[in-house]
């Protein structure tokens, strides 16, 4: 992006916690948590997280088009308690919801509860110690906590999508105060995301997701097949912007489960044919006026659709997306999203 | 937006309780004073008929934003 001379606002404050915090909840620059005060001096610690230059434009962020630069994430950053080494990951995931695939004008004004689920694959997710394992994405890890909340205050402070607002979510969902975690590569028979997505081993990324929400699968099924059908499932779900856009739903498959599915000859590639084939839908289950939604979105597709249509839950199923995260139990989690997004991915550099 | 942008007549219709995004929306992509025609929140749930009967209330609405004029 290019350079900006635009240089976020000085303001005056007391040097108080309490005075500071009852400020940004009366401006409407906190997440609804206490914040860290990002005074000067704890921003230019920040922005030593990077080698690029604070005024540098990184992205304008939807629905409201302002401009994040890289000072203004880093002061989002310190808000959110991050470490200035998280800060390289925060501008990655900004680009990464600049994509225009990924909609971020359509998840940032909708009345759908969409959440940005951050994950982190390569080597710099070890290095800054962001949880892949037992409650990776529930409390308790410093990364993941922060990361993903920072970059929620970005797109609420920077993009503009303030509860009631620009961001119309009826209810909303805890994901919205942070969703990050890392892909558990060590325990995964499986390649990982990022190579999956084109990127070398080498390399650390960060994936955004729109997600709608987690749903768990408790299933002590020993059989992949039998497990496979299981997680189809669970996956459909007739009140879904999947079904009624082919979108692109994701699946967080715990380890104990990969390995069984490894076990049983089924690799990530076959995991999606099978699991697009399963989780197939009769269009008779949804009520008369999603069932419309369908038509209009999707008859071009799929052609006429009628009651008994078996409505697949992608275009296609290269379009499932599964990652390996969570510790030891027989659980893996169906992430259902926004439907009229694609997750995007970008290199994380210093 | 993007018909207003090219000078021409442009009107956007917003049901009630989406018009602070529609006017937010209009501020950040540059057109502030974009005509906003309002209709009764929920619009969603309206059967087609119930839709066309909103759609003549609010025609002359659109009508004297896009022209500056009455239809009577």
């Amino acid at each position: 992006m290019t350079s900006s001379h635009r240089a976020a606002e000085l303001i005056e404050a007391p040097d108080d916690f309490d005075a500071i915090n009852k400020l940004y909840r009366e401006r409407k620059w906190s997440d609804g948590l206490p914040i860290v005060p990002p005074t000067q001096e704890r921003v230019a610690r920040m922005l030593a997280g990077t080698q690029r230059a604070r005024n540098e434009v990184v992205a304008q962020l939807a629905p409201g088009f302002a401009e994040a630069t890289v000072e203004n994430i880093a002061i989002n950053a310190v808000m959110a308690g991050c470490e200035p080494a998280y800060l390289p990951v925060l501008i990655a995931a900004v680009e990464a919801c600049a994509d225009q695939a990924f909609n971020l004008q359509a998840i940032q004004a909708t009345t759908n509860p969409v959440a940005i689920w951050v994950i982190l694959n390569g080597p710099l997710a070890k290095t800054l110690e962001v949880n892949a394992t037992f409650n990776c994405i529930g409390e308790g890890s410093w990364a993941n906590a922060t990361i993903g909340r920072a970059l929620r205050l970005i797109l609420r402070n920077v993009g503009g999508a303030l509860p009631g607002e620009m961001d119309r979510a009826t209810q909303g969902q805890p994901g919205k105060f942070t969703f990050c975690c890392a892909e558990n590569e060590a325990d995964s028979p499986w390649e990982p995301l990022h190579v999956e997505r084109g990127y070398a081993k080498s390399a650390s990324t960060v994936t955004v997701v729109g997600a709608e929400g987690t749903m768990n699968m408790n299933s002590h099924s020993k059989d992949a097949a039998e497990l496979v059908h299981v997680f189809a499932e669970t996956m459909i779900h007739p009140p879904s912007n999947e079904y009624t856009h082919g979108g692109e739903p994701w699946l967080m498959i715990g380890p104990e489960h990969a390995e069984i599915l490894q076990r049983g000859g089924i690799d990530k590639s076959e995991l999606k044919r099978r699991l697009w084939e399963a989780s197939k839908m009769r269009a008779g289950l949804m009520s008369v006026k999603d069932r419309q939604r369908v038509i209009d979105s999707r008859s071009e597709e799929l052609g006429p659709i009628t009651l008994d249509t078996m409505l697949p839950i992608s275009t296609r199923p290269e379009e499932i997306c599964i990652m390996v995260a969570g510790g030891p139990g027989t659980h893996s989690v169906y992430i259902p999203c926004f439907g009229n997004s694609f997750a995007a991915t970008r290199e994380i550099r210093p | 937006m993007q018909i207003a942008k090219r000078g021409r007549a442009a009107v956007a219709i917003c049901s009630s309780a989406f018009l602070t995004l529609g006017r937010a929306q209009a501020r950040a992509l540059g057109h502030a004073e974009l005509p906003i025609a309002v209709i009764a929140h929920p619009f969603g749930v309206r059967t087609r008929d119930e839709v066309r009967v909103l759609a003549d209330g609010c025609v002359d609405e659109v009508v004297k934003l896009a022209t500056g004029h009455n239809t009577k």
